[in-house]
């Protein structure tokens, strides 16, 4: 009896010091790691969309993979230079974490990968810019990926398909709700104009 | 273990006589999974060196306090606040480093090698052996890390750090892709563990007693 008190003391004891390393480390980590990640967001979103001068904020919420992503709307005063969507794709072995970003006439502005965890060598190519620039100027028709050489549309990456498709897929319903969101507000911009 | 204590001795120890990858072939499973590049091998290495010289420096101070029949539990637990103490500092403090190695730094409470030094050392040692001990694992650890990574990024990538060496008309060369993949790893390390036991045999007169599933 006597052996059980004293073996229970002493791992409540070694529990509790852990307890208060952790929490205090905790303490002066987490604001610092708040920050850095919110930063980090701002300076990715920034990215996205150079020129424009306004703070960018939050415009929506988008549902896919039944996870729920933000998209944004990029101004330079107060007059909007481009839309910008997070996305995600289901690749080989993670979730591929993307930015999309469109300008005014819906074509594709820039293809950023933020978070994923493909294969390091094969899946990680998606990084590379000789892939994710291909998806520059186009627009939601030609987002497919063709095995082989294209300048139409995505040329995938040899050993790195299943990635490249999932980066193709996201971006593309990204676009999808973009356009569906602010396309049918540009058609109706100019004959507002008209009238 | 003698009273008096030969550092040397355990620096070596840990660093060749019993390198926890080669000869001791314990913690195999990150030494595939994270050495498909020398950065990362490294910056593994580093988190790892860390954690065994806290865990061990806390072990050994706390060897006359925890009783011997809840010793596991009470290890593990201190290894768990170590290693999530560095989850915490790397993500706060190398956010690059953090992106890239994030997934693995929580593994390393599983990690056979630090759970068997504070088992096998620093229970039985003192406050200062024992972190030497920690540090010479670790140490130990880091440089077989770099070794396999060394060998598996350069074969499978033609890159070292991440920087491109091999390339062939402007284009980066990789001679053996198969190298990066975790087939590789098996490779790289069967290779090197072969090749370190090759060499105790015939110029120091081993046995190569390296090997034995852990």
């Amino acid at each position: 009896m006597k052996e059980l008190v004293k073996i229970t003391l002493g791992l409540v004891a070694i529990f509790i010091g852990a307890g208060l390393i952790i929490g205090v480390t905790y303490k002066y980590t987490s604001p610092v790691r708040f920050y850095a990640e919110k930063k980090e967001k701002e300076a990715a979103l920034k990215e996205m969309a150079p020129e424009a001068t306004d703070p960018i904020k939050p415009a929506g919420n988008w549902t896919i993979h039944g996870k729920s992503f933000e998209y944004y709307l990029a101004t330079s005063s107060a007059k909007p230079v481009a839309y910008i969507a997070s996305t995600a794709g289901k690749g080989y072995s993670s979730f591929i974490q993307m930015l999309v970003s469109l300008d005014t006439d819906l074509k594709i502005k820039d293809v950023k990968i933020l978070r994923h965890g493909e294969t390091p060598g094969l899946g990680d190519q998606i990084e590379e810019k000789s892939f994710t620039d291909q998806f520059k100027g186009k627009s939601l028709p030609q987002i497919k990926l063709i095995k082989g050489e294209t300048k139409e549309n995505i040329q995938s990456i040899t050993g790195a398909t299943i990635s490249c498709r999932a980066v193709t897929n996201g971006v593309k319903d990204a676009v999808q709700t973009l356009v569906d969101t602010y396309g049918a507000g540009l058609k109706t911009a100019p004959a507002e104009v008209i009238k | 273990m003698s009273n008096t204590v030969n550092y040397g001795t355990i620096v070596k120890n840990g660093i060749f006589g019993e390198n926890p990858v080669f000869r001791l072939a314990l913690s195999l499973c990150p030494a595939v999974a994270v050495t498909s590049g020398v950065k990362n091998g490294f910056l593994m290495g580093v988190a790892v060196l860390f954690v065994m010289t806290m865990v061990n420096a806390t072990v050994s101070l706390l060897r006359n306090f925890i009783s011997p029949k809840v010793r596991i539990p009470s290890y593990m637990f201190i290894i768990a606040t170590w290693v999530t103490v560095t989850d915490q500092v790397m993500a706060a403090y190398q956010r690059a480093v953090y992106k890239d190695m994030g997934l693995y730094i929580m593994l390393i409470v599983a990690f056979a090698i630090v759970l068997s030094r504070a088992e096998m050392f620093a229970s039985k040692n003192k406050l200062l052996p024992s972190i030497v001990d920690g540090a010479a694992m670790g140490m130990g650890f880091l440089l077989a890390l770099v070794l396999i990574g060394v060998f598996r990024e350069f074969l499978g990538k033609g890159a070292l750090w991440g920087y491109q060496i091999l390339s062939l008309d402007g284009k980066p060369l990789k001679p053996l892709l198969i190298m990066i993949l975790p087939t590789g790893g098996f490779f790289a390390m069967g290779l090197i563990m072969g090749f370190l036991n090759w060499i105790d045999r015939r110029f120091y007169g081993g046995t190569g007693s390296g090997g034995g599933a852990h």
